[in-house]
């Protein structure tokens, strides 16, 4: 066989590029622990499965053929919470109620859907009343949440500022809703609020049945009839109530709960100055520094050391952040203490952006930080008093949570 | 449909070799590679001639460092027939069974009334002249395993149409030639937007046999080709795809769909170089805005390269052709994301002209709306011929 140069070349040349792209088709995992939506380590094969299940649902946009809206704010979980972690300005929502705890349902309180598919109508903030902007939070870590003991949270509430510290620590106890498991019909429920930017929710259960509801309108056994525009005239989508099986809440709900927090980034030296700064500064009276999970119905996720940076409690925080939106026991001026984890990676999954605070105002972590009034008031000036050196150290540490 | 294919099948089994002249006769094919212009057609006693194409794909895909999707697809399975009724009249069709069977569609079936050279009528069910992929894209003729994402997430290739409409070809001078198309359709359908979990699929609105707006969309295109092996060509599409009335009463306003297509096939120095821009503006009813897309945009852009044309010595014909591509589709021109590049490359081994084995390697990179990316990575094979 004759193998002249002309046809030899182009032919190791493409064999060259072949053993080069070899390494490249690979594709790079991301490291552990640097992804807001990886499934705890220790889970069985059959959490696991269902993870797969969830995690599939959780992206899932829904189409108007396939029962999103009439009216909704986004197409799916993912949309809102940008893999896995927390969301834009853009994809916020915006609560409505009165000083007085009215939602205002006859004006579209709860939350206003500004989204409609074409045959509906998407709702209008009404003007004069009270509106409260929540930027979608980070949803993995919140089966460790759930799984903290009321015990061990109520252990650091202090009502009344009987310390003196100027920090008082109030838990939300807000009424459950009678598709939550375990009650007895017809009788009022109250548990211990974990979840949303005032703890007004107090199972995962019902944070995902809302979420599909209120956030995309989509029906399920547990909110089988559409949220509409009461203002507007009844309109309806295009698929069958229920939108979606059980099966797919109970996934979604598995798939949360399973989220594994990220790893903090490395243990330095000045990281240990930035942690006893944060200390004596005044920060982990409200972003407490871990607690341990009590039982859970994933193994993997009892008995474990959660280093949230939060108590899990609601803090009045002055009138700049005030919303005067109450929401069950949360004031129209407190708000949850954000679990601090996570902050290392924010900006890889908002396109280099950051966005913080209830509503997303502050754009770096010392302007978080400066944003504090109310309770917050002492650190924040006990932050600003440091010197620039101490200041840098004790944002390294927050920022490599 | 099971009935027409053992016929088919039988068809082509009894018509041997018996090679079809082409119906043709003018110097070349009004599209290379389209309609009217496919080898191995076999005659059958009468006037119709059959012939067809197979296509099986190997895929092994991998998106951050995990295995996404691998194995065997038997892709495609298509029949041609065409037949020359009379002197002035002209038939074929094109009948395609997708992913073994599971989807079977009339791709082409349609007759020509030719006039004039520079004038036929057309009209039945015609593949949209929507950039020249989509008049042309046998799988024995494309030199990839996968089609530009361009014509698969932005086109919709392959789009075709209950139409009727007129064509023609007109000389300007020396080997030069203007073809023209144009058509009147029914347009896309309300599963532009209602259809798709992506949110705005153009693709997702194809198949309107039954016209949702009364009224017509039209799609023309006009290339110019200096000499063959060249040519430079410009499509369009304009027409309103929502259901905006019933009974008389409209409850919603008109939406239209615009999309624009330029496409180029050029030859130098024994290398092919084959692209298509295409640009695509959907109005989408206000309450979607914000997270629908209302722009969209792609375009490829290829060369191939034949060598060791007749190496094999047992296979005279036979070529290898090395090959690369660039695709680039942006789904939402309003947000960062929301997008996807890739690039392939590989190798092509023709036994003959009319069959190939392709090798691609594929590396590329989506973007979620938040401009999350996702490395993605494939390598696949696949077998198809004509027949
Ligand atoms: C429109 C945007 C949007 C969509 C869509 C959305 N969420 Fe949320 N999510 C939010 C916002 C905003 C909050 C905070 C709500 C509040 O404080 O009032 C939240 C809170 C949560 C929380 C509580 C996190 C915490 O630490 O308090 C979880 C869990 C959650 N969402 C899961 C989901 C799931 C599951 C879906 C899909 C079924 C979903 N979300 C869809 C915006 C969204
Ligand atoms: C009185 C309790 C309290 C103290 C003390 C406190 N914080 Fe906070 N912190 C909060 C609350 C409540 C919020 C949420 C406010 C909001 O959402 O508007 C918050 C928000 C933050 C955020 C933004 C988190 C996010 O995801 O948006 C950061 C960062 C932060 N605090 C860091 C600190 C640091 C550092 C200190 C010490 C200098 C400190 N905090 C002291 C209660 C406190």
């Amino acid at each position: 066989m004759r193998l002249p140069l002309r046809h030899l070349a182009p032919a190791l040349a493409i064999l060259a590029g072949t053993m080069a792209a070899c390494a490249e088709l690979a594709t790079e995992p991301p490291a552990d622990g640097e992804v807001f939506d990886a499934p705890f380590a220790e889970l069985s094969a059959g959490e696991l499965r269902v993870f797969l299940t969830g995690d599939a649902e959780f992206s899932r946009r829904f189409a108007p053929a396939t029962g999103l809206g009439p009216i909704f704010n986004n197409a799916s979980c993912f949309s809102c919470h940008s893999a896995d972690g927390r969301g834009r300005v853009e994809n916020s929502l915006v609560r409505l109620g009165t000083p007085d705890n009215d939602f205002l349902p006859h004006l579209g309180g709860p939350q206003i859907q500004d989204r409609a598919i074409a045959g509906a109508i998407a709702e209008m903030v009404p003007d004069g009343v009270p509106l409260s902007r929540r930027l979608p939070p980070p949803v993995f870590g919140v089966g460790l949440i759930e799984a903290i003991p009321d015990a061990s949270i109520l252990a650091n509430a202090d009502p009344d500022d009987a310390n003196g510290d100027g920090i008082s620590g109030r838990p939300n106890w807000v009424s459950v809703r009678d598709y939550v498991p375990g009650g007895v019909p017809g009788a009022a429920r109250t548990a211990l609020g974990r979840f949303g930017r005032k703890a007004q929710t107090a199972t995962l259960l019902e944070q995902v049945v809302e979420a599909y509801h209120q956030d995309m309108g989509i029906t399920s056994v547990f909110r089988p009839a559409e949220n509409v525009n009461v203002r507007a005239p009844f309109s309806d989508d295009q698929a069958i109530d229920p939108e979606i099986p059980v099966a797919t809440v109970q996934a979604v709900v598995h798939y949360v709960r399973a989220l594994a927090p990220p790893a903090p980034g490395a243990d330095t030296p000045t990281r240990r100055t930035g942690a006893a700064l944060f200390a004596s500064v005044g920060c982990a009276a409200c972003h407490t520094p871990a607690f341990t999970t009590g039982p859970s119905s994933i193994a993997a996720l009892a008995g474990r050391r959660v280093e949230a940076y939060s108590d899990f409690l609601l803090h009045d925080m002055g009138d700049a952040l005030a919303d005067q939106r109450p929401d069950g026991q949360a004031s129209g001026r407190e708000w949850r203490t954000p679990p601090l984890w996570g902050l290392r990676l924010m900006r890889r999954f908002l396109d280099g952006d950051a966005f913080l605070m209830h509503d997303g105002r502050a754009r770096t972590v010392e302007a978080a930080i400066l944003l504090h009034g109310g309770e917050g008031e002492r650190a924040r000036a006990a932050f600003a008093a440091l010197d620039p050196a101490s200041r840098r150290t004790l944002l390294d540490f927050v920022e490599s949570r | 449909m099971m009935r027409h294919l053992l016929i088919a099948i039988a068809a082509l089994l009894v018509a041997g070799s018996a090679r079809a002249q082409q119906a043709d006769t003018t110097d070349r094919p009004f599209v290379r590679g389209g309609v009217y212009d496919k080898p191995f057609q076999h005659r059958l006693a009468g006037r119709a001639v059959f012939g067809g194409y197979a296509e099986v794909h190997w895929r092994h895909e991998r998106a951050d460092g995990l295995l996404v999707d691998g194995g065997f697809e038997a892709k495609r399975f298509n029949l041609f027939a065409n037949a020359r009724v009379s002197d002035f009249v002209r038939f074929a069709a094109e009948l395609e069974f997708e992913e073994g069977g599971r989807e079977v569609s009339l791709e082409f079936a349609a007759m020509d009334l030719r006039l004039h050279p520079a004038l036929s009528l057309r009209g039945g069910i015609i593949l949209s002249p929507l950039g020249r992929f989509n008049l042309a894209h046998d799988s024995p003729l494309t030199e990839f395993t996968d089609r530009p994402l361009v014509s698969t997430e932005i086109i919709g290739v392959a789009l075709s149409e209950p139409a009727i409409g007129a064509f023609g070809r007109v000389r300007t001078g020396g080997a030069s030639r203007l073809t023209w198309e144009l058509y009147a359709t029914n347009g896309f359908s309300d599963g532009v937007v209602t259809a798709s979990e992506a949110g705005t699929r153009i693709p997702a609105g194809r198949g309107n046999f039954k016209d949702n707006n009364g009224s017509p969309a039209l799609v023309g295109r006009v290339a110019w080709s200096p000499r063959l092996g060249t040519e430079f060509g410009l499509s369009a599409h304009r027409g309103q795809w929502n259901t905006h009335a019933s009974e008389g009463v409209a409850f919603d306003a008109r939406r239209s769909l615009t999309i624009a297509v330029l496409d180029v096939e050029a030859e130098w120095r024994g290398v092919l170089l084959q692209g298509e821009a295409a640009t695509a503006a959907i109005a989408v009813p206000d309450g979607l805005h914000g997270i629908y897309a209302t722009r969209q945009a792609g375009g490829y852009v290829e060369v191939v390269r034949e060598f060791a044309r007749g190496l094999v010595r047992t296979m005279p014909q036979s070529s290898f052709a090395a090959k690369a591509r660039f695709d680039a589709i942006d789904l939402n021109r309003h947000v960062r994301g929301d997008a996807v590049v890739r690039f392939t490359a590989g190798l092509t081994f023709r036994p003959t002209r009319d069959s190939a084995i392709k090798f691609d390697l594929v590396r590329g990179r989506d973007r979620d709306q938040f401009n999350n990316p996702t490395e993605r990575a494939a390598v696949l094979v696949s077998l198809t011929t004509y027949f």
